[in-house]
């Protein structure tokens, strides 16, 4: 029972869009400026939206990471469809973490504040923030199901009329391993909501909207078009490809994405099916992250500058089997869902760089996402848990090197050493860029990483190892080479074939080789003067601009010889 | 009045122009010149410059107090990648940090991104065997003939520079230290840069990256200074040269050779610098500083005089308004923001079919299409012609006649025709948008810095900062702004304003239950040693005032707030201070968390006397009417028509003059543009204060 949308000129419509990302900007700055959790205020591991009273979408902040960005879409009108919007007052705070309802698993916490002018609700201010712990056996890389993953809030309000509940505040606390930071950043959640609140009043107050909802429609609209533009510059055609992943199913088979692409007119189609059933494992990903990814990887190629909104995935179409990983049903575990759902954005390049080669990107080392988790004792007895990132090499693109230890397509930042020494009683030995790392390719892959962590403590520390490309490197495009292959060693233990979680005792070290990006475009084409400096750089062995890109230095190792490396890329090329 | 030192000489070297401000004390007059720069031996555009300004002002050198000098020298060596051969030592495992950056992206779309070049290359990246714990005890000796040898190799390659940036240094810098005795001992020609000197601050990458900075261009800058010094002499001057910082404060040139990367970027201080002390002189709280020139707008909020640091600042961005495409550097900065909109910027229909306005600039040449040097892409200078907020005949002073009908048909074409609006809405269009970009972005700003706006003035200067004041004002909810006389040239007035100051900070973390108010003060009266040293380089003999800060968190938390310090440093004062300031940022604070110190600051100022700086109106009697030129026809935003403005000459208003909006006041440098509603009254000592009012009282009234 909406009254018609009110038309705005076209200047006025976009400077009240502008104020409308610039709220949701703004609560993303508070977010990050009081949270406690590493992960919120360095991984801006957090999203953050404006939405109407009808629980549409109106804007979002753009520094947030994709997969919590695309789920927002439709985040709001999942809640009210278990908790209408007529049955709240103001000085209600709403609280979720169900995966299925979000962004996949149980450390996004979702703060949904309705704003209320007057007795009439105006609209809502939403964050969703990573929290560092959410109990259960602390993102167990080997969790079978959802419920070793901590504890799954439904909507619930956390205020009522202004009056906190209790009890969900106890159940926190109770089940939590830092439980101050937790509190610290729901508060920091509700700060950026509140200060959100206030800013929708005043937009309402100072210009001539009257409804959020009357923005809502034409921003979709307008974003819509546009990304229905974009597709269907591409010929209309069907792209099947499909990846073996390295991780295997409870029977130990390899798990599979299929994916058939289809662009048809100004719209795409992307169907799954055939993709591996789901497993238990924690890296099931729910259907909201694989349409995020999916969107997400598709709108990188075609039109990256357009705001994100749900006008960018109406044209696009995702289906993936019920049952299958990219489509998992309750209870499969999900903590680590970002080593499976990465993998998308890889099959959708592929297809996509039958038309658009110079749009997509070769596959990189920094997906699955490493991300590694410490848990322990000071010797004094205080607790900890601990995070550390790092990040393997990206793919090349096509005309461009892969870029050096840099995320992708999560984004979150690294851990300071020094920091991180601070924090956990943990010590890095070395943290070094890796020799013959990217992948060769006339453009070469991004250079990885090796970083080695000590325990200091006395006592053992619970390290939650993440990571990938142990069995499976990133592969190159267009005749590009692979990059390295990543490991985790635990001592000089043999390397895990798999994730897992371990004891570290004290003085034992664990050593974390970052995959290295694919290379793309045949590495013969690569001007020898590259490779020269490449070998110089130390980025590429004298013994690799041999094998992999027939470049023949002379003895000095400074100078190529020419000759040599004519004739070897002539025998190679016959 | 008069003294035998009546004269100060401030003078910014930019990357085109030299310009130069020359105040006489005594009468409060000033002197503006430009002269084109010399990148060869910039030194030399800064002789010249001194050397013309004797045709005015006779023998002026020689009854000159100060010489304020600012630089872009430092910025342009990063950017151009023109400075010395430089090295880096490292803890043994470490020496990539500088290259593999944060690891993250600064847009997350965009997979073609690329990131600056690292400013030591890998070959230069040594290392050595050393290693500290975080509270700063060794755990492994530093090994020294292992130093040694990586100096000695660095000095055979032809290194003229070198950082030393070892873990935990800021908690001990013994090691660092070690490293450069002996580097003074084996190879005293190389100049050596410790991070632990330059910015003792935990975060291993930032701490590289300023002191790599430092290292890259200290050669440079200590020739520089040098030459600097003697062209200076041979001409007669040899006292108090200063050098100003991005930080605020001017300080010898002795220091600013040790620091270079403290001068990182200290033009756009001056805009700053001017705008508090205008505050001062007007008796206004809060101000927000907003210059608008040709390719961007800068703004700052700077709240009871109180200049806002940044926490950080970039330099060398890949994309100039994309934050972090860049190398962060962690010295102090008055945070200013910039962004790409100024007159020239360029306004276009985007992908999405909306308008968009800047970041592209026009530049001076070809320049906006009203310029008639062939331009064809709209700006906003074009949409102020339009809007009949500039004069066509009257531009600089009368100096260029604007082309109206070119402008008009190219506005109609670029914007009016795909919009599908007329030629005046186009040109509205142009300029709303620009300062809808502008508020945002200030909007942005006083979040992070958790302030409020509802009792702050704009300080409008800049060429275009006073016409486009009036509409940024309203949308930011601000009731008032001021016009300086001389606005366009206002921000170099800055420099002779400037305090000697400077910032040393340590990373000390401790948790304040933790510690008394004896310790704290031990730790702060090391740190103003430190700062004390230098400022009597600078000044020597005259009293020094302490300002102790402290970045103060709850333990866990990753941003501190700066918190200034009670005289008796307890530490229930402290937190409480903490509390208050924490309160007013993000609307709440919590008893029961942990409080912890992360670092400790102290900035010590010489007391030295400020002149008020400002260009007194001379005029006599308080009616406006003696300096009205006529009437012109410009857009009334609220009525979305174009009415009749009343057109005054600014340097013909009296002091006490009262003006009533819709008005127009014209000056060489710039143009006030009074909207309906607003209520403008002259004060004599050389501003204009303007009500704004409300228009729809107006239209009553």
């Amino acid at each position: 029972m909406t009254a018609a949308a009110r038309q705005f000129d076209p200047i006025t419509f976009q400077v009240l869009w502008s104020r409308a990302v610039s709220i949701a900007d703004e609560m993303a700055t508070t977010l990050v400026k009081t949270a406690f959790s590493t992960v919120v205020r360095d991984n801006h591991d957090y999203a953050v939206a404006v939405y109407d009273a009808e629980g549409d979408l109106v804007a979002q902040a753009n520094q947030s990471t994709p997969g919590q960005l695309f789920c927002m879409q439709r985040v709001m009108r999942d809640i009210l469809e278990e908790y209408p919007a007529r049955s709240l007052s103001p000085g209600d705070i709403l609280i979720a973490n169900d995966p299925w309802l979000g962004s996949g698993h149980t450390p996004d916490i979702f703060i949904a504040t309705p704003t209320f002018r007057g007795e009439e609700l105006v609209g809502f201010g939403v964050t969703c923030a990573h929290h560092t712990d959410i109990g259960g056996r602390m993102a167990a890389p080997d969790a079978r199901e959802v419920y070793e993953e901590g504890i799954i809030l439904p909507v619930a309000k956390l205020y009522d009329k202004g009056e906190p509940n209790d009890f969900i505040f106890r159940l926190i606390e109770r089940n939590v391993r830092v439980p101050d930071r937790i509190l610290g950043d729901l508060r920091a959640q509700m700060a950026a909501n509140h200060f959100g609140g206030q800013r929708i009043l005043q937009l309402l107050e100072e210009t001539e909207l009257e409804r959020l909802s009357d923005l809502t429609t034409p921003i979709v609209a307008q974003t819509e078009k546009s990304m229905r533009e974009a597709i269907a510059k591409l010929p209309d055609g069907v792209h099947e490809s499909s990846l073996e992943l390295e991780r295997e199913d409870e029977n130990g088979n390899r798990l599979v994405i299929r994916l058939r692409l289809e662009v048809r007119g100004d719209e795409i189609f992307a169907d799954y099916t055939g993709t591996s059933p789901q497993v238990e494992l924690p890296i099931n990903s729910v259907l909201n992250m694989t349409t995020a990814y999916t969107v997400f990887t598709v709108k990188c190629a075609l039109h990256p500058h357009i705001p994100n909104n749900k006008g960018t995935s109406l044209p696009i179409h995702v289906s993936a089997p019920e049952g299958s990983i990219l489509n998992p049903t309750f209870p499969a575990a999900c903590m680590f869902r970002s080593s499976l759902i990465f993998n998308v954005v890889q099959i959708i390049f592929d297809a996509l760089s039958n038309v658009v080669p110079e749009k997509v990107m070769a596959p990189s080392g920094t997906f699955p996402l490493w991300i590694e988790r410490f848990g322990g004792k000071f010797d004094d007895g205080t607790p900890y848990v601990s995070g550390f990132n790092g990040q393997g090499g990206q793919g090349a693109r096509y005309d461009k090197d892969g870029v050096t230890t840099t995320v992708f397509p999560a984004n979150v930042s690294s851990t300071s050493v020094e920091l991180l020494e601070i924090e956990a009683p943990l010590l890095c030995d070395r943290k070094e860029l890796l020799t013959d790392s990217g992948g060769p390719g006339r453009q070469r892959g991004g250079i990885a990483q090796e970083v080695v962590l000590r325990n200091l403590a006395q006592k053992p520390a619970v390290a939650s190892l993440s990571g990938g490309r142990f069995h499976i490197a990133a592969p190159g495009m267009d005749g590009g080479g692979t990059g390295s292959h990543g490991a985790i060693r635990v001592g000089d233990d043999d390397p895990l074939p798999q994730p897992k979680q371990v004891l570290m005792p004290r003085e034992t070290t664990i050593t974390f080789t970052y995959p290295g990006g694919g290379g793309y475009g045949s590495p013969y084409e690569r001007d020898p003067s590259r490779v020269l400096e490449d070998v110089r750089l130390g980025f590429v062995s004298i013994e690799q601009a041999r094998d992999a890109y027939g470049v023949i230095l002379n003895a000095d190792g400074r100078s190529i010889d020419e000759a040599t490396t004519a004739s070897r890329r002539s025998d190679a090329a016959d | 009045m008069t003294s035998d030192l009546p004269y100060r000489l401030g003078c910014d070297i930019g990357g085109t122009f030299t310009d130069f401000v020359l105040l006489n004390r005594d009468s409060g007059k000033f002197t503006v010149h430009k002269t084109l720069t010399t990148p060869q031996d910039p030194s030399e555009a800064v002789e010249s410059g001194v050397v013309a300004l004797h045709s005015s002002q006779d023998g002026y050198l020689a009854r000159t107090e100060n010489v304020i000098h600012g630089t872009t020298l430092v910025i342009n060596a990063v950017i151009e990648r023109k400075g010395a051969a430089t090295a880096l030592i490292a803890t043994e495992g470490f020496r990539d940090s500088l290259e593999m950056r944060r690891e993250i992206r600064y847009d997350i779309y965009d997979i073609g991104a690329v990131f600056p070049k690292p400013l030591i290359e890998r070959p230069n990246r040594r290392e050595v065997p050393e290693r500290l714990y975080a509270d700063g005890r060794v755990r492994k000796p530093l090994d020294e003939n292992a130093a040694r040898q990586v100096l000695d190799d660095l000095a055979a390659k032809g290194i003229e520079s070198v950082a030393v940036c070892l873990l935990h240094a800021y908690a001990n810098p013994g090691h660092e230290q070690a490293v450069a005795a002996i580097a003074a001992e084996a190879h005293p020609n190389l100049a050596v840069s410790l991070s632990s000197d330059v910015i003792p601050e935990i975060k291993e990458y930032e701490r590289t990256s300023t002191t790599a900075v430092n290292a890259y261009v200290k050669p440079l800058m200590a020739r520089y200074i040098r030459r600097l010094q003697e062209r200076l002499a041979g001409r007669g001057f040899e006292r108090g040269l200063f050098m100003m910082l991005s930080g605020g404060g001017i300080i010898a040139p002795e220091t600013a050779r040790q620091f270079p990367v403290r001068m990182i970027e200290s033009g756009p201080v001056g805009g700053a610098l001017a705008a508090a002390q205008l505050g001062r002189m007007a008796g206004l709280k809060d101000v927000v500083m907003f210059d608008m020139g040709g390719t961007t707008a800068k703004s700052c909020l700077i709240r009871d005089g109180v200049m806002p640091i940044a926490a950080e600042y970039e330099v060398d961005r890949v994309h100039r308004f994309k934050k972090g495409s860049g190398t962060p550097l962690g010295v102090p900065t008055v945070d200013i923001i910039e962004i790409g909109a100024g007159g020239g910027s360029i306004a276009g229909i985007d992908e999405l079919g909306l308008l968009q306005v800047g970041p592209r600039s026009a530049g001076a040449d070809p320049g906006p299409i009203c310029y008639g040097r062939s331009g064809t892409h709209p700006t906003v200078t074009d949409a102020d012609l339009v809007l009949g907020y500039l004069d066509p005949a009257y531009f600089l002073g009368g100096e260029m006649a604007l082309e109206l009908a070119e402008t008009e048909s190219g506005i109609s074409r670029e914007i009016g025709g795909p919009l599908g609006f007329s030629v005046l809405q186009a040109a509205w269009g142009i300029h709303e948008v620009v300062n809808e970009n502008m508020a945002a972005a200030i909007r942005m700003y006083v979040t992070e810095m958790g302030g409020n706006l509802a009792d702050a003035t704009v300080v409008a200067i800049g060429g275009a900062g006073p016409v486009h004041a009036d509409s940024f004002a309203r949308k930011l909810g601000v009731k008032r702004l001021i016009m300086p006389r001389g606005a366009g040239v206002y921000s170099a007035l800055g420099f002779l304003v400037a305090p000697i100051s400077f910032e040393v900070a340590r990373t000390r973390i401790v948790l304040l239950e933790e510690t008394d108010a004896s310790q704290l003060a031990d730790q702060f009266r090391e740190i103003e040693e430190s700062a004390r040293t230098v400022i009597e380089d600078a000044a020597p003999g005259a009293a020094v005032a302490y300002d102790r800060i402290a970045d103060i968190c709850y333990l866990g938390q990753g941003s501190a707030v700066r918190v200034s310090m009670p005289d008796d440093l307890n530490p229930t004062e402290i937190a409480a201070r903490f509390g208050e300031e924490y309160q007013a940022r993000y609307g709440a604070s919590y008893d029961d968390l942990k409080i912890q110190i992360m670092t400790m600051r102290v900035t010590a100022t010489a007391e030295r006397d400020s002149d008020a700086v400002a260009l007194p109106f001379e005029a006599n009697g308080d009616d406006a009417a003696v300096a009205l030129k006529g009437e012109r026809m410009a857009f009334a935003p609220d009525l979305r028509e174009m009415i009749a403005h009343r057109v005054y000459a600014m340097e013909r208003l009296p002091a006490g003059a009262r003006i009533v909006g819709p008005a127009i006041v014209e000056e060489d440098s710039s143009t006030l543009v009074i909207g309906r509603g607003g209520h403008a009254e002259v004060d004599g000592r050389g501003w204009i204060l303007v009500e704004l009012g409300d228009p729809k009282q107006e239209a009553d009234g």
